[in-house]
Protein backbone atom coordinates (compact mmCIF):
# COMPACT_ATOMS: atom_id res chain seq x y z
CA UNK A 1 0.00 0.00 0.00
CA UNK A 2 2.71 2.34 0.90
CA UNK A 3 4.98 1.52 -1.68
CA UNK A 4 1.99 2.57 -3.96
CA UNK A 5 1.90 6.21 -2.87
CA UNK A 6 5.25 7.00 -1.52
CA UNK A 7 4.60 10.69 -1.79
CA UNK A 8 1.00 10.84 -1.40
CA UNK A 9 -1.52 13.28 -2.99
CA UNK A 10 -2.20 16.49 -0.83
CA UNK A 11 -5.85 17.97 -0.91
CA UNK A 12 -3.93 21.37 -0.87
CA UNK A 13 -2.27 20.78 -4.23
CA UNK A 14 -5.90 20.39 -5.86
CA UNK A 15 -7.60 22.90 -3.55
CA UNK A 16 -9.77 20.49 -1.67
CA UNK A 17 -10.55 21.44 2.17
CA UNK A 18 -11.76 18.88 4.72
CA UNK A 19 -14.26 20.72 6.87
CA UNK A 20 -12.84 21.62 10.30
CA UNK A 21 -16.39 20.63 12.24
CA UNK A 22 -17.53 17.78 10.09
CA UNK A 23 -14.48 16.04 8.31
CA UNK A 24 -16.54 16.45 4.52
CA UNK A 25 -13.81 17.14 1.76
CA UNK A 26 -15.11 19.94 -0.87
CA UNK A 27 -13.41 22.22 -2.91
CA UNK A 28 -12.12 25.40 -0.85
CA UNK A 29 -13.55 27.71 -3.33
CA UNK A 30 -17.01 26.88 -2.55
CA UNK A 31 -16.39 28.89 0.53
CA UNK A 32 -18.83 27.06 3.04
CA UNK A 33 -19.05 23.44 3.87
CA UNK A 34 -22.17 21.78 1.88
CA UNK A 35 -22.78 19.87 4.23
CA UNK A 36 -22.46 21.35 8.02
CA UNK A 37 -22.06 25.28 6.67
CA UNK A 38 -18.49 26.12 8.58
CA UNK A 39 -16.50 27.88 6.82
CA UNK A 40 -13.79 26.06 4.74
CA UNK A 41 -10.45 26.53 5.12
CA UNK A 42 -7.47 24.86 3.44
CA UNK A 43 -5.51 25.26 7.08
CA UNK A 44 -6.52 26.77 9.76
CA UNK A 45 -6.65 30.36 9.45
CA UNK A 46 -3.91 32.43 10.83
CA UNK A 47 -2.69 29.05 12.61
CA UNK A 48 1.08 30.08 13.86
CA UNK A 49 0.16 33.66 14.57
CA UNK A 50 -3.10 32.59 16.88
CA UNK A 51 -1.01 29.98 19.01
CA UNK A 52 2.06 32.55 19.33
CA UNK A 53 -0.45 35.27 20.53
CA UNK A 54 -2.21 32.84 22.84
CA UNK A 55 1.25 31.44 24.14
CA UNK A 56 2.39 34.82 25.38
CA UNK A 57 -0.84 35.13 26.81
CA UNK A 58 -0.23 32.29 28.63
CA UNK A 59 3.23 32.94 29.63
CA UNK A 60 2.10 35.90 30.88
CA UNK A 61 -0.16 35.00 33.13
CA UNK A 62 1.98 31.65 34.31
CA UNK A 63 3.63 34.15 36.88
CA UNK A 64 0.68 35.69 38.62
CA UNK A 65 -0.96 32.15 38.78
CA UNK A 66 2.05 30.97 40.56
CA UNK A 67 3.10 33.87 42.82
CA UNK A 68 -0.75 34.96 43.89
CA UNK A 69 -2.26 33.01 46.41
CA UNK A 70 -4.97 30.56 44.75
CA UNK A 71 -6.90 30.66 48.52
CA UNK A 72 -6.95 32.30 51.83
CA UNK A 73 -7.56 30.29 54.52
CA UNK A 74 -9.14 32.01 57.64
CA UNK A 75 -9.18 30.14 61.18
CA UNK A 76 -10.07 32.17 64.16
CA UNK A 77 -8.34 35.33 63.45
CA UNK A 78 -5.30 34.00 61.80
CA UNK A 79 -5.23 34.50 57.78
CA UNK A 80 -3.09 31.81 55.67
CA UNK A 81 -3.16 32.67 52.01
CA UNK A 82 -1.88 29.32 49.71
CA UNK A 83 -0.18 29.55 46.85
CA UNK A 84 -0.11 26.40 44.24
CA UNK A 85 3.54 25.28 45.12
CA UNK A 86 2.45 25.91 48.62
CA UNK A 87 0.03 23.11 48.46
CA UNK A 88 2.60 21.31 46.99
CA UNK A 89 5.41 21.10 49.80
CA UNK A 90 2.17 21.03 52.19
CA UNK A 91 1.47 17.48 50.87
CA UNK A 92 4.78 16.41 50.49
CA UNK A 93 6.35 17.30 54.01
CA UNK A 94 2.76 15.97 55.20
CA UNK A 95 4.41 12.80 53.89
CA UNK A 96 1.55 12.12 50.78
CA UNK A 97 4.55 11.91 47.83
CA UNK A 98 1.64 10.56 45.17
CA UNK A 99 -0.91 13.00 45.36
CA UNK A 100 2.28 16.11 45.62
CA UNK A 101 3.68 14.39 42.41
CA UNK A 102 0.28 14.24 40.43
CA UNK A 103 -0.27 18.33 41.57
CA UNK A 104 3.12 19.10 40.92
CA UNK A 105 2.67 17.36 37.11
CA UNK A 106 -0.73 18.78 36.39
CA UNK A 107 -0.03 22.52 37.91
CA UNK A 108 3.42 23.23 37.29
CA UNK A 109 5.05 20.43 34.86
CA UNK A 110 2.00 19.98 31.78
CA UNK A 111 1.63 24.11 31.52
CA UNK A 112 5.69 24.43 31.02
CA UNK A 113 5.78 21.52 29.07
CA UNK A 114 2.48 22.52 26.78
CA UNK A 115 3.99 26.31 26.58
CA UNK A 116 7.57 24.52 25.23
CA UNK A 117 5.86 21.98 22.99
CA UNK A 118 3.76 24.36 21.66
CA UNK A 119 6.78 27.03 20.73
CA UNK A 120 9.02 24.55 19.10
CA UNK A 121 6.14 22.93 17.22
CA UNK A 122 5.34 26.77 15.88
CA UNK A 123 9.41 27.17 15.44
CA UNK A 124 9.01 24.15 13.29
CA UNK A 125 5.85 24.95 11.21
CA UNK A 126 7.54 28.41 10.19
CA UNK A 127 10.49 26.90 9.12
CA UNK A 128 12.89 28.24 12.17
CA UNK A 129 13.38 24.27 13.03
CA UNK A 130 13.48 21.28 10.78
CA UNK A 131 9.72 19.97 10.88
CA UNK A 132 10.07 16.41 11.89
CA UNK A 133 6.51 15.47 11.30
CA UNK A 134 6.32 11.97 12.71
CA UNK A 135 7.82 12.86 16.26
CA UNK A 136 5.85 16.21 16.68
CA UNK A 137 2.53 15.23 15.38
CA UNK A 138 2.87 13.02 18.78
CA UNK A 139 3.95 16.09 20.49
CA UNK A 140 1.08 17.68 19.76
CA UNK A 141 -1.67 14.84 20.05
CA UNK A 142 0.00 14.94 23.77
CA UNK A 143 -0.17 18.53 24.28
CA UNK A 144 -4.22 18.16 23.27
CA UNK A 145 -4.77 14.93 25.45
CA UNK A 146 -2.71 16.28 28.74
CA UNK A 147 -3.80 19.93 28.74
CA UNK A 148 -7.49 19.87 30.72
CA UNK A 149 -5.78 18.06 33.41
CA UNK A 150 -4.21 20.94 34.67
CA UNK A 151 -7.43 22.61 35.43
CA UNK A 152 -7.68 20.08 39.04
CA UNK A 153 -5.98 22.73 41.15
CA UNK A 154 -8.78 25.29 40.18
CA UNK A 155 -11.71 22.70 40.78
CA UNK A 156 -9.76 21.73 44.39
CA UNK A 157 -10.11 25.76 45.68
CA UNK A 158 -14.18 25.49 44.07
CA UNK A 159 -14.51 22.18 46.67
CA UNK A 160 -12.95 23.59 49.50
CA UNK A 161 -14.13 27.15 49.38
CA UNK A 162 -17.55 25.73 49.29
CA UNK A 163 -17.49 23.09 51.79
CA UNK A 164 -14.76 24.84 54.32
CA UNK A 165 -17.53 27.97 55.48
CA UNK A 166 -18.22 27.05 58.86
CA UNK A 167 -19.19 29.55 61.11
CA UNK A 168 -16.95 31.51 62.51
CA UNK A 169 -14.07 28.83 63.05
CA UNK A 170 -12.82 28.18 59.84
CA UNK A 171 -13.10 29.92 56.33
CA UNK A 172 -11.55 29.52 52.90
CA UNK A 173 -11.89 32.04 50.06
CA UNK A 174 -10.53 32.38 46.90
CA UNK A 175 -7.45 34.09 45.94
CA UNK A 176 -6.57 36.35 42.88
CA UNK A 177 -4.41 33.60 41.96
CA UNK A 178 -6.94 31.21 40.92
CA UNK A 179 -8.20 33.25 37.79
CA UNK A 180 -5.07 33.65 36.41
CA UNK A 181 -4.23 29.91 36.77
CA UNK A 182 -7.41 29.27 35.43
CA UNK A 183 -6.62 31.78 32.53
CA UNK A 184 -3.32 29.58 32.05
CA UNK A 185 -5.24 26.24 31.21
CA UNK A 186 -7.68 27.97 28.89
CA UNK A 187 -5.07 30.05 27.08
CA UNK A 188 -2.82 27.19 26.31
CA UNK A 189 -6.03 25.07 25.69
CA UNK A 190 -6.96 27.58 22.61
CA UNK A 191 -3.02 27.62 21.59
CA UNK A 192 -3.37 24.00 20.72
CA UNK A 193 -6.68 24.11 19.28
CA UNK A 194 -5.56 26.90 16.86
CA UNK A 195 -2.29 24.70 15.87
CA UNK A 196 -2.91 23.14 12.92
CA UNK A 197 -0.48 20.06 12.40
CA UNK A 198 -0.62 19.83 8.99
CA UNK A 199 1.51 22.52 8.54
CA UNK A 200 4.48 20.66 9.83
CA UNK A 201 3.83 18.23 6.78
CA UNK A 202 3.37 21.23 4.45
CA UNK A 203 6.79 22.44 5.88
CA UNK A 204 8.32 18.57 5.11
CA UNK A 205 7.71 18.39 1.58
CA UNK A 206 9.00 21.86 0.97
CA UNK A 207 12.17 20.39 1.83
CA UNK A 208 11.35 17.89 -0.96
CA UNK A 209 13.54 14.99 0.72
CA UNK A 210 12.62 10.95 0.61
CA UNK A 211 10.47 10.29 2.87
CA UNK A 212 11.66 7.71 5.47
CA UNK A 213 8.38 6.28 5.43
CA UNK A 214 8.84 4.49 2.28
CA UNK A 215 11.74 2.69 3.44
CA UNK A 216 10.75 1.43 6.75
CA UNK A 217 8.43 -1.72 7.42
CA UNK A 218 6.15 -2.88 5.16
CA UNK B 1 -10.72 -2.11 11.16
CA UNK B 2 -9.67 1.14 10.42
CA UNK B 3 -9.22 3.85 7.38
CA UNK B 4 -5.38 5.60 8.07
CA UNK B 5 -3.83 8.39 6.97
CA UNK B 6 -1.06 6.97 4.49
CA UNK B 7 1.35 9.31 5.68
CA UNK B 8 0.94 9.78 9.88
CA UNK B 9 -1.27 7.10 10.69
CA UNK B 10 -3.58 8.63 12.32
CA UNK B 11 -7.23 6.66 12.42
CA UNK B 12 -9.48 8.76 9.73
CA UNK B 13 -12.36 6.40 9.80
CA UNK B 14 -13.28 3.58 11.92
CA UNK B 15 -17.05 1.69 11.85
CA UNK B 16 -17.82 0.77 15.14
CA UNK B 17 -20.83 -1.66 16.29
CA UNK B 18 -23.88 -0.69 16.82
CA UNK B 19 -22.63 2.93 16.92
CA UNK B 20 -26.46 4.69 16.84
CA UNK B 21 -27.79 2.56 19.55
CA UNK B 22 -25.08 2.47 21.62
CA UNK B 23 -24.19 6.69 21.61
CA UNK B 24 -28.35 7.05 22.04
CA UNK B 25 -28.28 4.36 25.03
CA UNK B 26 -25.15 5.97 27.03
CA UNK B 27 -26.31 9.42 26.98
CA UNK B 28 -29.48 8.64 28.07
CA UNK B 29 -27.70 6.52 30.77
CA UNK B 30 -25.69 9.67 31.11
CA UNK B 31 -28.90 12.13 31.52
CA UNK B 32 -30.24 10.11 33.99
CA UNK B 33 -27.17 9.77 36.35
CA UNK B 34 -27.11 13.58 36.08
CA UNK B 35 -30.33 13.90 38.11
CA UNK B 36 -28.91 11.68 40.31
CA UNK B 37 -25.21 13.59 40.61
CA UNK B 38 -27.83 16.71 41.67
CA UNK B 39 -30.86 15.24 43.69
CA UNK B 40 -28.68 13.27 46.14
CA UNK B 41 -25.85 13.91 48.35
CA UNK B 42 -22.71 14.41 46.52
CA UNK B 43 -20.24 14.87 48.90
CA UNK B 44 -20.71 15.54 52.98
CA UNK B 45 -18.36 17.46 55.35
CA UNK B 46 -18.87 17.18 58.69
CA UNK B 47 -16.81 19.47 60.98
CA UNK B 48 -17.71 19.86 64.58
CA UNK B 49 -21.03 18.66 64.36
CA UNK B 50 -22.03 21.01 61.59
CA UNK B 51 -22.73 19.21 58.16
CA UNK B 52 -21.78 21.34 55.02
CA UNK B 53 -23.38 19.72 51.41
CA UNK B 54 -21.59 20.63 48.28
CA UNK B 55 -22.30 19.52 44.48
CA UNK B 56 -20.18 20.53 41.15
CA UNK B 57 -23.07 23.36 40.42
CA UNK B 58 -22.68 24.53 44.05
CA UNK B 59 -18.68 24.50 44.18
CA UNK B 60 -19.19 26.80 40.96
CA UNK B 61 -21.74 28.51 42.60
CA UNK B 62 -19.23 29.15 45.78
CA UNK B 63 -16.61 31.07 43.62
CA UNK B 64 -19.61 32.96 42.52
CA UNK B 65 -20.56 33.81 45.61
CA UNK B 66 -16.98 35.19 46.72
CA UNK B 67 -16.87 36.90 43.59
CA UNK B 68 -14.60 35.45 41.78
CA UNK B 69 -17.89 34.94 38.92
CA UNK B 70 -15.39 34.59 35.81
CA UNK B 71 -13.73 31.19 37.73
CA UNK B 72 -17.22 30.00 39.31
CA UNK B 73 -18.51 30.84 35.46
CA UNK B 74 -15.93 28.48 34.15
CA UNK B 75 -16.33 25.72 36.45
CA UNK B 76 -19.74 25.94 35.59
CA UNK B 77 -19.43 25.29 31.98
CA UNK B 78 -16.99 22.63 32.32
CA UNK B 79 -18.71 20.19 34.84
CA UNK B 80 -22.28 21.34 34.59
CA UNK B 81 -23.00 22.89 31.30
CA UNK B 82 -20.89 20.99 29.14
CA UNK B 83 -21.16 17.62 30.01
CA UNK B 84 -25.22 18.48 29.68
CA UNK B 85 -25.13 19.36 26.18
CA UNK B 86 -23.02 16.59 25.17
CA UNK B 87 -25.19 13.72 26.59
CA UNK B 88 -28.03 16.02 25.51
CA UNK B 89 -27.31 16.86 22.39
CA UNK B 90 -25.67 13.20 21.12
CA UNK B 91 -29.52 11.64 22.51
CA UNK B 92 -30.90 14.59 20.48
CA UNK B 93 -29.13 13.69 17.35
CA UNK B 94 -28.60 9.63 17.61
CA UNK B 95 -32.05 8.87 18.85
CA UNK B 96 -34.07 10.19 15.88
CA UNK B 97 -31.00 8.93 13.82
CA UNK B 98 -31.90 5.34 14.13
CA UNK B 99 -34.97 5.84 12.71
CA UNK B 100 -33.10 7.67 9.59
CA UNK B 101 -34.80 11.03 10.84
CA UNK B 102 -32.46 14.48 11.53
CA UNK B 103 -34.32 15.87 14.14
CA UNK B 104 -34.62 19.96 13.76
CA UNK B 105 -31.07 21.63 14.18
CA UNK B 106 -29.62 18.43 14.05
CA UNK B 107 -26.70 19.56 12.21
CA UNK B 108 -26.19 22.71 14.17
CA UNK B 109 -26.14 20.92 17.80
CA UNK B 110 -23.35 17.99 15.98
CA UNK B 111 -21.79 21.10 14.88
CA UNK B 112 -21.15 22.51 18.44
CA UNK B 113 -20.69 19.34 19.83
CA UNK B 114 -17.84 19.00 18.18
CA UNK B 115 -16.49 22.04 19.55
CA UNK B 116 -17.72 21.78 22.94
CA UNK B 117 -16.55 18.48 23.37
CA UNK B 118 -12.68 19.42 24.94
CA UNK B 119 -14.15 21.75 27.14
CA UNK B 120 -16.05 18.77 29.07
CA UNK B 121 -13.54 18.12 32.35
CA UNK B 122 -15.99 15.75 34.54
CA UNK B 123 -12.91 13.79 35.01
CA UNK B 124 -10.90 16.33 35.76
CA UNK B 125 -12.99 17.54 38.66
CA UNK B 126 -13.41 13.98 39.87
CA UNK B 127 -9.73 13.62 40.59
CA UNK B 128 -10.05 17.47 41.80
CA UNK B 129 -12.10 15.72 44.43
CA UNK B 130 -9.85 13.21 45.76
CA UNK B 131 -7.44 15.64 46.02
CA UNK B 132 -9.89 17.61 48.36
CA UNK B 133 -10.50 14.74 50.34
CA UNK B 134 -6.78 14.46 51.14
CA UNK B 135 -6.48 17.99 52.05
CA UNK B 136 -9.55 17.85 54.69
CA UNK B 137 -8.68 14.30 55.81
CA UNK B 138 -7.13 15.63 59.02
CA UNK B 139 -9.69 18.59 59.79
CA UNK B 140 -12.78 17.17 59.24
CA UNK B 141 -15.06 13.57 58.27
CA UNK B 142 -15.97 13.97 54.57
CA UNK B 143 -18.77 11.54 53.19
CA UNK B 144 -19.50 10.73 50.04
CA UNK B 145 -23.07 10.59 48.71
CA UNK B 146 -24.81 8.42 45.89
CA UNK B 147 -24.63 12.00 44.05
CA UNK B 148 -20.57 11.36 44.02
CA UNK B 149 -20.92 7.61 43.06
CA UNK B 150 -23.16 8.85 40.12
CA UNK B 151 -20.57 11.51 39.09
CA UNK B 152 -18.20 8.43 38.56
CA UNK B 153 -20.43 6.42 36.76
CA UNK B 154 -21.30 9.52 34.60
CA UNK B 155 -17.80 9.96 33.50
CA UNK B 156 -17.72 6.27 32.47
CA UNK B 157 -20.97 6.89 30.31
CA UNK B 158 -19.84 10.17 29.18
CA UNK B 159 -16.57 8.35 27.68
CA UNK B 160 -18.25 5.80 26.40
CA UNK B 161 -21.17 7.53 24.28
CA UNK B 162 -19.20 9.67 23.06
CA UNK B 163 -16.18 7.03 22.03
CA UNK B 164 -19.95 5.01 20.38
CA UNK B 165 -19.77 6.72 17.30
CA UNK B 166 -16.88 7.98 14.93
CA UNK B 167 -17.37 11.58 13.58
CA UNK B 168 -17.67 11.05 10.20
CA UNK B 169 -20.08 8.44 10.33
CA UNK B 170 -22.55 10.75 12.41
CA UNK B 171 -22.13 13.36 9.69
CA UNK B 172 -22.44 10.46 6.76
CA UNK B 173 -25.54 9.67 8.84
CA UNK B 174 -26.97 12.99 9.20
CA UNK B 175 -26.06 13.79 5.09
CA UNK B 176 -28.57 10.91 4.16
CA UNK B 177 -31.23 11.53 6.74
CA UNK B 178 -34.83 12.88 6.32
CA UNK B 179 -35.46 15.72 8.24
Amino acid sequence: MKKDCPKPSRGIEHGLAGCHSCGKVSPVSKGHCPRCGSHLHLRKPDSIRRTVAFLIAAVALYVPANLLPVMVVYEIGVTTPTTIVAGMIEFWKSGAYPIALVIFTASLLIPILKIVALTWLCAAASGKLHPSPWVLGKVYFLTELFGRWSMVDVFVVAILVGLVQVGAYTTIVPGPGVLAFASVVVMTMLAAMSFDPRLLWDRFDDLDVVSPDTKKDD
Amino acid sequence: MAARCVRCHAVLYQNRPASLARASALSLASLLLMVIVYWFPFLTLEYNGILTRLNPAQAAWALYEQGDWPVGLGIGLFTVLVPLFMAGGLLYVCGPLMAGYAAPGARTIAKWMHRAEPWNMIEVFLLGVLVSLLKLWHMAHLEFGSGFWAFAALMLCMAGALAAIDRNELWDRLEVAKS
